[in-house]
């Protein structure tokens, strides 16, 4: 059985769900595909302080839903928790099999498919995923009411999430390997004036120990090279993203990073096929830069159709 | 709810995944967990696929603290393997969890 669209958007982030928005819009049968629940990232970001229209902060899951609502109101169709089990995106109708037992087919792609959380990569990081260490705060804060927690990462996303932590955890420490946060000023300084959130400046994990569960992090002072076990009961894990390309990987040479190259109108080298979002090479990668991609994928999209 | 996968709690813990004949695979979900929700229905389909070879079980975390802290659990979606009474194969747990893998995960548990 195979189903023809215009245009299939693989990914259901703020990037796709806008592509799907616009191409809906345009008319074009639009199918929008996730290997997830739709939302990208956001949708497990405890809140949305800087997207406009927002003037009180809007919970990232809300926000998602309510991408995925105006992009079904249109017309785009989304599928949830599909996986692509196979796919052609040289040939003219390109064609995406789902869980190995439907193909879709399409003229236009739009790849979105984001990024996924970095790993730190030190000894014991896989032993414990799931056994101690996180990766998504708003998924698992709960397991750590009255406990005391560490946060890895001085970004935007582990202070904020540090700060969403506090509600469950004792103690949060920000463990950061410079000597200040890279986060935006104002949830730094709600951070450094949280009473329940500590810091450590200056250390990098490097390693997780335990018998079962985890029960200690090992960093490194930096400047000093000692290394210490510090008791834990939990840790979060918020050091960056890679950039989920595996799809791509096939048909375009990946720039450093992994990211993909596009023009200006994300056009990837392949004919009909485009990337959005936090995939691209780009300098930044925000909720709104992401859905500008996906509106001019879609743009791009809807002429190379006509 | 699809009829393939059922909800216990932790006091059937012994008698339905230690005691079962056949191997278990057991979901620690929880509310307001994006990746649960879509865990649901690939591990609905692949419970569907295995039906009356494997057993698939679903449970509540914040129901059912004291289990998930003895097990060592700590994340959701996280899905434990069982056979004969014991732990076996490695857990999945997080957003990453592809219908592909959970059916070869599943697959090792039979003879």
């Amino acid at each position: 059985m195979s189903e023809r669209y215009d245009v299939a958007i693989i990914g259901a982030g703020p990037a796709g769900l806008t592509a799907g928005i616009y191409a809906a819009r345009a008319r074009l049968r639009t199918i929008v595909l996730d290997e997830s629940v739709p939302g990208g990232q956001v949708k497990t970001t405890h809140k949305v302080s800087n997207y406009p229209g927002f003037p009180e902060d809007v919970h990232g899951s809300e926000l998602s839903a309510a991408f995925a609502r105006q992009a079904e109101r249109f017309g785009a169709r989304i599928r949830r928790s599909v996986e692509i089990t196979a796919h052609d995106l040289s040939a003219f109708v390109k064609t995406l099999e789902l869980d190995e037992s439907e193909t879709v087919e399409a003229r236009a792609v739009i790849v979105a498919t984001g990024a996924k959380p970095r790993p730190l990569g030190v000894p014991g990081e896989d032993t414990f995923k799931g056994r101690g260490i996180s990766y998504c705060a708003t998924c698992d804060g709960a397991y750590f009411e009255g406990k005391d927690i560490h946060v890895i990462g001085g970004g935007n996303s582990a202070v904020e999430e540090a700060l969403f932590l506090t509600q469950f955890a004792r103690s949060v420490t920000i463990v950061h390997q410079f000597e200040q946060f890279q986060a935006e000023p104002a949830s730094v300084g709600e951070a450094l004036t949280n009473p329940k959130i500590r810091v450590l400046f200056g250390h990098e994990p490097r390693a997780f120990h335990g018998e079962t569960a985890l029960e200690a992090l090992e960093v490194e002072a930096l400047r000093t090279r000692e290394r210490k076990r510090l008791q834990t009961d939990g840790v979060f894990v918020f050091v960056g993203m890679v950039p989920r390309t595996d799809l791509l990987a096939r048909y375009v040479e990946l720039a450093p990073g992994g990211y993909v190259e596009t023009t200006d109108a994300m056009e990837t080298r392949i004919p009909g096929v485009y990337a959005a979002g936090d995939i691209r090479v780009k300098r930044f990668r925000q909720i709104t830069t992401a859905v500008a991609d996906g509106t001019i994928a879609a743009l791009a999209a809807q002429k190379y159709l006509r | 709810m699809s009829a393939a996968v059922e909800e216990i709690s932790a006091n059937q813990y012994d008698e339905r995944v230690l005691g079962a004949e056949t191997p278990v695979v057991l979901d620690f979900f929880s509310t307001e967990c994006p990746p649960c929700e879509a865990l649901a229905p690939k591990y609905e389909a692949v419970a569907e696929q295995f039906a009356g070879k494997v057993r698939f079980l679903k449970i509540f975390r914040q129901g059912n603290r004291e289990l998930a802290t003895r097990l060592g659990v700590s994340g959701s979606p996280t899905l434990l393997f069982f056979k004969s009474g014991r732990e076996v194969g490695a857990r999945m747990t997080g957003e990453d969890i592809k219908r592909s893998a959970l059916k070869s995960a599943v697959e090792a548990l039979l003879p």
